[in-house]
């Protein structure tokens, strides 16, 4: 069993607005120099998907291998999925990649996925909170004609077929397919386990595969989506504060300050 | 490739109220892209409401296939359709089986995908649209280089259309495409969440709760002063991840986009990825711990206090102003 999980770099989502920039001339939006970068939510979610069918695996003869496309990668950052259990990671470096074009995000994960001798299992995030795009999965699995599973909370292997269940808005869905399969991972699967200290401690001296854009042959044609400018949004209310002796009698005032207004009726209407 | 075709999603026979603000957002570029016809696939449809909404002509695809939100059936169906069509632009819902099969679609037809559209412009033979990015801290202008434009409006961008008074749409059945091939995964089971009494997109007021409330029972409260202001209760991300709350419960990017009047925020601190869901309140109010939590930025009104006081507090005037 060989399964790739596709993880992405990104500045970090916590990252309060007013601390972002704007590379206008790039059409890029720019995280906080203070705030490192960090390993893609929903992809981490991903790779303790992959983690949990390693465990339970019979022989233990499963593979994770963790992929990534980005540029000037944080090492310490990306290690991070050596340092939970990922067998090898591998790095293709390249600013191209820095791009919201997931048409050719897809191509090239395709190309190292091939290039990497193929997987059973590609598991990824439902989307990046970058570019909140939540395509390059999809038409990776129109790219390598495998079937595509989305928006996962349970994934789980046998007898060659993977089956998940999958988050609907008024519930959710049990789909399955044979292997080898894409399949995305919504948060409800939960956060990806911590690393054990001394885990941390080795991977400091293991060093990423890498591989060149060049070695993928895949070429950079014009996006048919592309992104011709980028702002922040800020939102600004001036907030009226209702205090109080204690939090009993804010809560209070706030509610008849809410059905004074008008806001609220208290007999449900 | 001529015209706007839109994708009626249906659930149990009845097309989804997002449908609504599809034809909304294929009307702005009808004068330039010419009629808008409905697709609308499922199973024993209920066509009377998309008959009323100006569209020239409904093509019903039936087919039990269609039943469940089975991304691989409607996909195959869409796209035997469009290469009969050919339209400009299609319009699909901003749900989850819409927002998968759009990616897809647009892949398979040479086109390109414009989610979570908030405007629509037409101009130089390019659709050019404007979508929150980055948990709705930024937003992008992109420019659609090639047709046909697949489009995702953004729940809450485009006021929805009225029903018309008329039936003025001719109704096109047609056998549904979905070739064996093409069924690469299969449903097994599923499971609706039963109880929301009032829907969150359509509730006045909203109630919600957030990794402030650090558990599932603090929700019953939330329920109870839902209850007597008529409202509904919505929930962030962490405590759906959590399992406090059912996932049908949350607000934001990857739940559900809320436009009330009125939303009480308790216990959540406001990150960008909840508040794009909610940001369109008219009026927010934020009860939490941290005075520098971001959601005071964007509340009208604040209380900086524990939940654990206030809320009670809050439940008990109402019932005696009640």
């Amino acid at each position: 069993m060989r399964i790739i999980v596709c993880i992405k770099q990104v500045f970090d989502p916590l990252t309060p607005v007013n601390a972002l920039t704007i590379d206008s001339d790039r059409k890029k939006i720019l995280g906080s120099a203070y705030t490192p970068p960090v390993i893609n939510g929903y992809d981490e979610q991903a790779l303790e998907a992959a983690l949990r069918i390693k465990e339970n695996w019979p022989g233990g003869e499963c593979e994770i291998v963790a992929l990534s496309l980005g540029e000037r990668f944080k090492l310490d950052v990306m290690k991070k999925a050596l340092a939970v259990g990922a067998d090898e990671l591998v790095l293709v470096d390249d600013a191209a990649f820095d791009t919201a074009d997931s048409v050719f995000i897809a191509r090239a994960l395709a190309a190292a996925i091939h290039r990497l001798g193929g997987a059973d299992l590609v598991l990824c995030g439902r989307q990046a909170s970058d570019w909140d795009n939540a395509q390059a999965p999809l038409l990776l699995g129109e790219m390598l004609g495998w079937p595509c599973l989305t928006l996962a909370r349970r994934v789980e292997v046998r007898n060659g077929r993977v089956e998940v269940e999958r988050v609907l808005s008024d519930g959710s869905q049990v789909m399955e397919s044979n292997l080898p399969a894409v399949v995305t991972v919504t948060s409800e699967l939960g956060e990806l386990r911590f690393p054990p200290a001394r885990a941390r401690l080795q991977v400091a001296r293991r060093r990423p595969k890498e591989m060149t854009l060049k070695e993928l042959n895949v070429e950079i044609g014009s996006p048919a989506a592309e992104v011709i400018d980028v702002s922040l949004l800020k939102v600004e209310r001036e907030c009226q504060y209702i205090g109080g002796a204690n939090g009993a009698e804010a809560g209070r005032r706030l509610a008849e300050t809410l059905i004074d207004a008008g806001l609220i009726s208290p007999n449900g209407g | 490739m001529a015209g706007i075709l839109i994708f009626a999603e249906t659930d149990a026979g009845a097309i989804l109220p997002n449908f609504w603000e599809q034809v909304a957002a294929a009307r702005t570029l009808a004068p330039q892209l010419g009629s808008v016809s409905v697709a609308a696939l499922g199973w024993q449809i209920k066509t009377d409401e998309a008959l009323r909404s100006g569209a020239e002509a409904v093509y019903v695809l039936e087919d039990e296939r269609l039943t469940e939100p089975w991304p691989d059936a409607h996909l195959s169906a869409l796209e035997s359709l469009c290469h009969e069509l050919h339209p400009a632009m299609i319009v699909m819902p901003r749900t989850t089986l819409g927002m998968e099969v759009a990616a897809r679609l647009a892949f398979r037809l040479g086109g390109a995908l414009a989610q979570d559209a908030m405007t629509l412009q037409l101009a130089d033979d390019a659709l050019t649209i404007t979508r929150p990015v980055a948990g709705g801290a930024a937003s992008a202008t992109v420019r659609l280089n090639r047709a046909p434009w697949i489009v995702v409006p953004r729940s809450g961008a485009f006021t929805p259309a009225e029903p018309g008074a008329e039936a003025s749409a001719k109704v096109v059945s047609v056998q549904p495409s979905i070739s064996d091939a093409a069924l690469k995964t299969r449903c097994v089971s599923r499971a609706r969440q039963e109880g929301e009494t009032i829907s969150l997109e359509r509730a006045r007021v909203i109630i919600s709760g957030g990794r402030g409330l650090d558990g599932p029972e603090p929700f019953q409260l939330l329920h109870r002063i839902a209850d007597a202001i008529g409202g509904a209760v919505g929930a962030s991300r962490p405590p759906c991840d959590s399992g406090w709350v059912p996932t049908s419960y949350q607000i934001g990017l990857t739940g559900k986009m809320v436009s009330p009047e009125v939303y009480i925020a308790v216990g959540i601190s406001g990150a960008t990825q909840h508040t794009t869901g909610c940001s369109s309140a008219r009026t927010i109010v934020a009860i939490n711990t941290d005075k520098d939590a971001p959601i005071f930025r964007m509340a009208t009104y604040g209380v900086v206090g524990d939940w654990k006081e206030v809320l009670p507090a809050f439940h008990a005037a109402l019932a005696d102003r009640g």
